[in-house]
């Protein structure tokens, strides 16, 4: 390379390389006969569109807001609980992992079928923030150093002078890394049930009265918004953590469900424990319906979902179709985890290996995460048509970012006295990322499934709804055509409870090995 | 299963209805009264928006509330959970869930007389009828699968013949030839089309076979016997908004571009060409939002050839007669 440009030049050098081709990619039409337009097309599309933005901007703003507060306030309070309480932990576990998992357009048109106004939009939007704050605080309140909470009891401090006074404290910085990363998926949420609710104000609203025109440079100048809105609302939370406490900056969490120790006492009470675990998502769903009173036509409990897929009189056609539905999905969401892990490791493996090409490659990755996939699905028909290769892109864009991240984190971490080992030997840079580093990692290629395997029904289920009709996302759309109900609810039922599964699959798997190799788990 | 309405909600709605009875006439002014469109606001809602700007509401004491629409947003969802009195939906999926699931329901009008649904095709890969679909990729919102699949079994064509993909709202696929043919209210997309500098062509479902109706009045058999006199009203002033509307299509939609069309993303023009196009749609010799005896037999004609055996009873054309 002929000139050493450093620091925030040659990130800017980067960018505007890549605007630069972006441009000419998009004015030479060269992607799909113009789905992708120039950026500069884009900008003046925006210019001219200016004046129909502040209300949607100000309603998805809104929306993500109040659902950010709500979300968050629950999600310390919980993290406190949890902290204090290893029982409540074990006995919410169930709940979280739901949370965690669950695919948003599955939960959305239950949301608009059971509440109304902007309720929807603040509930999408909490759901996105609860699970990531309640890690960082669980993790950050547990983190506490022990020699000052030896100082509070020894100076006759109680269990709450130490929450105050030294694990809060000490938990800052990890509660406010959570709430940066929550902050834009707060806005994903507004915008997802703008879009499917029908409101008036909002992005999601005014994308979803767009797409109808046909006009690619309006959807991307929406996207683009969208994806400013997300980039700041985690820039404020960025430059208050920097203010405040000066703490290291990390794009994502580790967002491992915290786990209490092994609970003692009798077998019988942690076998009530654990049926109390699997219970509890299911109570919560029952007292969600009870609290909205919405008529049972429409809004079931979980003893609806039963008795509308085994006792009711369309039991046996209602199986039938989720079965063929499932034998769609389920292989390529398959399919797809391998996928997306697969490129998150590359890219990990690239950006110790080239780290310049990867790091100029971020931006577009960071787009791919704001960008509504409403609006880019269809504009990826036309590149890649409506078959397995689009499913497969769309999930690996879902999943691969915080796999990557996660990747990349575990990747750093090795030691160097290590990776110094193999390369005075004269190993190749490979050979030394081969012997050393990747099994290092291996705790982290753990985590990084952890995150990539529920997203990967999530991604798989967009592809169907919006590209190639087939099945649980196909099933789930045409439910609502025929005001199946009970469709509408077993779809989102099976897809939570697969997630779950998805993930509980990996946790036990990684026990097993890690405790084999001598490993801890990576939280 | 039971699929009643529960009878704490109905006996409540009951009582507040009884209430509202009970006062004064003046002090009826203004009974507030929520109607669910079928989607977003443009120019299909047109009658509703002039009713409501022009007080033809207010005169048959009604306060409306408008909710507009959306993907996820099911009408009869809204009617079943009491937070709307009224519901504009699609006729057929009305009376499947009558027959499948004893909902509660009653079509007492029809804003289209012809479902303005059809097959969108590009001139230059025209798609003139039913039997030109064979081997062609068309693209089907989902939760219009049911009328396509009513439209081609009408036809005498197998579905397994018709590439059937999702139409995922945005025509740039079918302007670009990645799919041959859309479905879509004929009344709008063309113009979309046109703008993109490509002509398009269509032909209504209603046209082969699928004679429905579309944007029915739906109400729940409760509201039905507890706000009859509102729902007479409502339609009364629904059919004066539409009466006003056709005077001059071109006339309203400008005078909405800061209020009822603003920031929805479509241009006015886009809604005056809608306006214009839907009018030999909803025009019926018995007036706007009317149901004829012939108009309901051809609706549970078309709806019996895909199995949803509807019958007469679901239709309650005793409030249309009361107008």
């Amino acid at each position: 390379m002929a000139v050493e440009a450093t620091g925030p030049w040659r990130g800017l050098r980067n960018a505007t390389i890549l605007l630069v081709i972006w441009e000419i990619v998009g004015r030479l039409d060269l992607v799909a006969g113009g789905a992708l337009p120039g950026i500069s097309e884009i900008l003046f599309r925006l210019w001219q569109d200016w004046a129909d933005y502040p209300r949607h901007i100000w309603a998805t703003v809104y929306a993500s807001t109040l659902g950010f507060i709500i979300g968050n306030t629950i999600g310390i309070g919980a993290g406190v609980l949890f902290a204090l309480s290893p029982t409540a932990l074990r006995l919410f576990r169930g709940v979280n992992i739901a949370v965690f998992a669950l695919p948003p357009i599955a939960i959305a048109p239950i949301l608009v079928l059971t509440l109304s106004g902007m309720a929807p939009r603040i509930v999408l939007a909490a759901l996105g923030v609860y699970f990531v704050t309640m890690t960082a605080t669980v993790i950050g309140l547990s983190q506490a150093d022990s020699r000052a909470t030896d100082v509070i009891r020894a100076y006759g401090g109680g269990r709450w002078d130490i929450l105050r006074q030294v694990q809060f404290r000490g938990a800052m910085p990890s509660i406010l890394a959570g709430l940066r990363v929550a902050a834009p998926n707060a806005v994903l949420g507004a915008i997802l049930a703008e879009f499917g609710g029908g409101g008036r104000w909002g992005l999601g609203a005014y994308l979803l009265g767009s797409l109808g025109r046909g006009e690619p440079d309006r959807l991307w100048g929406i996207g683009l918004v969208a994806t400013v809105i997300a980039g700041l609302s985690y820039a404020v939370f960025a430059v208050l953590a920097t203010r405040t406490i000066g703490a290291t900056r990390a794009v994502t969490l580790n967002t491992a469900v915290p786990d209490a120790a092994a609970p003692a006492g009798s077998r019988l009470g942690r076998g009530a424990l654990t049926l109390g675990t699997i219970a509890l998502p299911f109570i919560v769903w029952w007292g969600f319906i009870k609290l909205t009173g919405v008529p049972d036509l429409i809004s079931k409990t979980p003893f609806g979902v039963v008795d509308y897929l085994f006792l009711g009189p369309t039991a046996e056609t209602a199986q039938a179709r989720l079965l063929a539905a499932l034998a769609e999905t389920l292989p390529i969401t398959f399919i797809g985890m391998a996928a997306g892990l697969g490129f998150a490791f590359l890219l990990a493996i690239s950006s110790r290996l080239f780290p310049r090409a990867i790091e100029a490659f971020m931006p577009i990755a960071l787009v791919t995460q704001t960008m509504p996939l409403v609006a880019l699905t269809p504009l990826l028909v036309l590149i890649l048509g409506r078959g397995t290769s689009l499913t497969l892109w769309v999930t690996i864009s879902v999943t691969f970012f915080p796999a990557f991240v996660t990747l990349a984190q575990g990747l750093a971490l090795v030691p160097r006295s290590a990776e110094d080992l193999p390369r005075a030997y004269g190993a190749s840079r490979w050979t030394e990322m081969r012997m050393v580093t990747l099994p290092a990692s291996l705790p982290y290629l753990f985590a990084a499934t952890r995150l990539t395997v529920p997203r990967a029904l999530l991604g798989v289920m967009i592809a169907e709804w919006l590209a190639t009709g087939k099945g649980l996302g196909n099933l789930l759309n045409q439910s609502r055509g025929f005001l199946d109900y009970g469709m509408i609810w077993t779809v989102a039922a099976v897809s939570v409870l697969l997630s779950v599964v998805f993930y509980q699959g990996v946790v036990i798997i990684e026990r097993r090995l890690l405790r084999r190799l001598g490993m801890a788990t990576a939280e | 299963m039971s699929l009643k309405l529960d009878r704490r909600h109905f006996l409540g709605t009951a009582a507040a209805s009884a209430a509202v009875a009970s006062l004064p006439l003046r002090a009826r002014a203004s009974t507030p009264f929520t109607m669910q469109a079928a989607w977003i606001n443009d120019a299909e809602f047109a009658g509703y928006f002039i009713a409501i700007d022009e007080g033809y509401y207010a005169d048959e004491s009604l306060d409306v509330t408008y909710l507009s629409g959306g993907p996820d947003v099911i009408p009869e969802s809204t009617i079943i959970a009491g937070r709307a009195d009224v519901a504009l939906t699609t006729p057929d999926t009305t009376i499947k869930a009558i027959v499948d699931q004893g909902a509660p329901f009653k079509i007492i009008g029809a804003q289209y007389q012809k479902n303005p649904i059809g097959i969108v095709s590009l001139v230059s890969n025209p798609i003139n009828e039913p039997k030109d679909l064979i081997g062609k990729t068309l693209a089907v919102p989902p939760v219009n699968v049911i009328s396509v699949n009513a439209m081609l079994a009408l036809n005498g064509i197998d579905p397994a013949d018709v590439n059937i993909v999702p139409y995922a709202y945005d025509p740039t696929p079918l302007i670009r030839g990645e799919i041959d043919a859309s479905l879509d209210f004929t009344t709008n997309v063309p113009y979309t089309i046109s703008q993109q500098g490509v002509e398009a062509t269509s032909f209504l479902l209603y046209d082969f076979g699928f004679t429905i109706y579309n944007d029915t009045v739906v109400v729940t058999e409760e509201t039905l016997a507890a706000k009859r006199q509102d729902l007479v009203g409502w339609l009364r002033a629904s059919r004066r908004g539409w009466e006003e509307n056709f005077k001059d299509p071109n006339l309203w939609p400008p005078k909405w571009k800061d209020s009822w069309f603003a920031g929805t993303g479509r241009t006015i023009e886009n809604e005056i060409f809608f306006n214009n196009a839907q009018q030999p749609l909803m025009e019926s010799p018995a007036g706007f939002m009317a149901m004829t005896e012939e108009g309901i037999e051809a609706n549970l004609r078309a709806l019996s050839a895909v199995g949803i055996n509807g019958t007469r009873d679901m239709f309650d054309t005793t409030l249309l007669d009361e107008i």
